[in-house]
């Protein structure tokens, strides 16, 4: 099981998991409260540089957002066919400051540490009847806990795919990947159930 | 949490229970009662062995009849079923939900409502039943198949189960890695279940039931089983 967390003991990984998580939450915010191209672009560099200070490789990091880069692109030649282009860049700035701050948040918080503190956070809304704490912090875990093996997953359906000779398309890869992860995904529900670690 | 807490007589009672999904039968009913220490599951692939496996700690219902555990029905007393009977499956990396063990292990733990000083006492405890304690701040994926093992097994049998079901365990380890379950195995107090194809790993245990088709064929002592098992298979 590999994970998005990188070891180390820069000030992004001493800060509080609390505090990261509701900074995040602030940032993400301020980012819509504003289309200045220069504001966002400014945004951009700073999430890159504090990004790069967690202990990646600019490759490395690089490497693991290449999938959310590709989304973002996309996203933005969808924006250009119904809007101006500086409202695609205005777009691609604000996700790309985003998605910066949000990796570096996942790359310096333990997965326990995650768990721990978004069920905290979600106490107030147990409380109100609307679902259990516990539950959405493991869901969180859990995505966080997942992300690197789908892509290992999907790596191995890529490597199945040439040693037939065959070239790996959406179109062929996409359900393989579905149906592993799903089966997996039983495999982890069950063992969630057999370790009593829902208990209510 | 500790094996302080576990009922030295372990009972666990089939009446009449089977699975079947629509049309096909995964397990014919069946009535039996286990209570040794170590049982083996033998059969060939699809043969119900699993299900019988996950029946008793509730994760595999019966469509007919009902499966005991200590008196306490798998349907209506589920959780605490699921308290006696610790589960390790055939990918121990698909139950092992946090990147460092120490964390995992703990993890079972937290919804019981231990404080972290209680948690890091059992995760101590559990490592160092089995001489691993360096095995905690390890993360993993960077175990081996055999250390994976154990440390699914730390992370179940924190929890203080009375039976453990092991479902292949020794699947695709090398040697070295067999040779350590198979000692750990050895090694359990808690009663066991062992589900497998390593006839090797099972050959001395007294129990051991040989499913055919949804059904059992052959319910003897480790040698007698085996030789039916062979017979099927041929």
């Amino acid at each position: 099981m590999r994970t998005l967390h990188v070891e180390g003991n820069t000030w992004a990984h001493r800060l509080p998991a609390r505090g990261k998580l509701l900074g995040l939450a602030a940032f993400s915010v301020a980012l819509f409260l504003t289309h200045d191209i220069l504001l966002l672009g400014l945004a951009v560099a700073v999430a890159g540089a504090v990004h790069l200070g967690v202990g990646l490789s600019p490759a490395e990091a690089f490497r693991r957002l290449r999938p959310v880069f590709v989304t973002i692109v996309m996203v933005a030649l969808f924006s250009l066919l119904f809007n101006p282009l500086r409202e695609a860049a205005v777009t691609v700035l604000r996700l790309t400051a985003l998605v910066l701050f949000a990796a570096t948040v996942t790359a310096t918080t333990a997965v326990a540490a995650f768990i721990d503190e978004t069920t905290a956070l979600a106490r107030p809304f147990e409380r109100l009847g609307l679902f259990q704490a516990a539950d959405v912090g493991l869901a969180i875990g859990l995505v966080i806990r997942f992300v690197p093996e789908i892509l290992d997953r999907h790596r191995a359906i890529q490597e199945a795919h040439a040693a037939r000779g065959l070239k790996a398309r959406w179109t062929t890869t996409l359900v393989p990947l579905i149906i592993l992860t799903l089966r997996d995904a039983d495999t982890v529900a069950a063992a969630i159930d057999a370790r009593g670690i829902r208990r209510h | 949490m500790n094996a302080d807490h576990r009922v030295p007589d372990l009972n666990i009672r089939f009446e009449n229970a089977g699975v079947s999904y629509g049309a096909r039968v995964a397990l014919h009913p069946l009535s039996l009662t286990l209570g040794e220490r170590r049982v083996a599951v033998i059969g060939l692939n699809g043969s119900g062995k699993t299900t019988f496996a996950r029946m008793i700690n509730g994760l595999a219902q019966p469509t007919t009849g009902r499966v005991l555990v200590d008196g306490l029905d798998t349907a209506a007393d589920a959780k605490a079923v699921l308290g006696r009977v610790g589960f390790i499956f055939q990918s121990p990396q698909n139950q092992i939900i946090l990147p460092v063990v120490r964390d995992d292990i703990g993890f079972g733990l937290k919804s019981r409502g231990l404080n972290k000083a209680a948690i890091e006492a059992a995760v101590d405890g559990v490592l160092d039943r089995f001489g691993v304690r360096d095995l905690g701040s390890r993360r993993a994926h960077e175990l081996s198949g055999g250390e994976l093992q154990i440390a699914a097994l730390c992370s179940v049998l924190v929890t203080g189960p009375n039976v453990l079901i092991l479902d292949e365990p020794t699947n695709q380890l090398d040697l070295r890695n067999r040779a350590l379950v198979e000692r750990t195995i050895a090694g359990l107090s808690e009663s066991v279940i062992v589900i497998s194809h390593d006839l090797e790993l099972i050959s001395d245990f007294e129990r051991v039931l040989v499913f055919d088709r949804g059904r059992i064929v052959a319910d003897a002592p480790a040698a007698e089983a085996i030789a039916r098992y062979r017979e099927i298979a041929a």
